[in-house]
């Protein structure tokens, strides 16, 4: 299978990415939740929604380094994105802290992207590397504040962008990574304003690339 | 943006084909592309196989990976809009109220 370099770049630089120390979590702790996210989208039995996957005994590591509630957000998003309720975040988040959750919903996003483009393609999911060592940078931008169109925190000014746009901000590193590989799936953000824009001649049309956008969009019952 | 961008072509998409899932979205490989993205969201490995071929088979393999890319990208945005609980403000809401009730979204967990 051809992949393009670009593509595959973006890939191979989220996968070391995740095993990389985070604002928040060691690298150790993002590979743990990974393999969670992983094994969510994989489950040909998944859990419901309202089950906690650290109660299903054999489900994680008996030694895992993330809190178990971390691993159960974890499985949630990857699985059952669409029945998120602003309830749970302030549960989750009260627990493990604001801007801990924002990036533990990055390496969740980061891990369906990868993870679904292989299976879409037929191909297998390269393993994730060895995780790096040192601590959690605490990168912080100045100031953060709480926005109108998000439940988290972002960098102020708050709400002069998108939500998607602003949504992971106040986590620097993960909106890189983010936004490196949307540019790589979908289209540059500079691009979005042009219904004519195409990667390369021959290529999806705009409208080509908004149906199949559309079709993933609904059938994970996301309203956004 | 499917609607948005269609439109602005001068060939609106079908919304409520695509909402439907058929086949006759309006759009040059529309039935392949359709069906390829809604097996990239199902679990059925060997119906993903079949409309991976067929779309493969209809428009090469570059174009079927560039499709994989873009249904990848949006298991990634769907999770983070959802995650993060992103909102659109009101008078995008308006402004998009024929594609939102053409889809059916005002029930959804995630209307926000």
């Amino acid at each position: 299978m051809n992949v393009r370099e670009d593509l595959s770049e973006a890939h191979r630089l989220a996968w070391e990415h995740i095993a990389s120390p985070g604002s928040w979590w060691t690298a150790a702790q993002r590979i743990e939740l990974a393999n969670t996210a992983i094994g969510a989208i994989g489950d040909v039995e998944p859990l419901p929604p309202w089950a906690s996957v650290s109660a299903v005994e054999g489900r994680l590591p008996a030694d895992h380094l993330a809190p178990a509630i971390a691993h159960d957000a974890t499985y949630r998003i990857a699985r059952h994105a669409g029945t998120l309720t602003e309830d749970l975040y302030h549960k989750v988040s009260g627990e493990l802290g604001p801007l801990p959750y924002v990036e533990l919903v990055a390496i969740v996003s980061t891990v369906a992207a990868v993870t679904h483009f292989c299976r879409n393609i037929g191909s297998d999911l390269p393993p994730l590397p060895e995780p790096e060592p040192g601590d959690p940078t605490g990168e912080v931008p100045d100031e953060i504040v709480q926005p109108q169109y998000n439940w988290v925190p972002v960098k102020a000014p708050a709400d002069t962008k998108a939500a998607v746009l602003q949504a992971y901000s106040a986590v620097p590193g993960e909106s890189i990574n983010t936004w490196r590989m949307s540019d790589a799936q979908y289209m540059p953000v500079a691009e979005m304003v042009d219904p004519n824009w195409t990667r390369r001649a021959g290529g999806l049309s705009r409208p080509q690339t908004e149906l199949v956008a559309s079709r993933i969009a609904q059938l994970r019952e996301c309203f956004y | 943006m499917l609607s948005w961008s269609s439109t602005e072509q001068g060939d609106p998409a079908d919304l409520a084909a695509v909402v439907a899932g058929t086949d006759r979205v309006g759009l040059p490989l529309g039935a392949e592309l359709m069906r390829f993205a809604s097996a990239c969201a199902g679990t059925d490995d060997e119906e993903l196989a079949a409309a991976r071929a067929a779309l493969t088979f209809t428009a090469g393999e570059a174009l079927m990976v560039d499709a994989a890319a873009v249904a990848a990208n949006f298991e990634m945005m769907t999770r983070l809009a959802d995650g993060t609980g992103a909102a659109m403000p009101e008078v995008r809401k308006e402004s998009s109220s024929a594609v939102i009730d053409a889809y059916g979204l005002t029930d959804l967990t995630s209307a926000r």
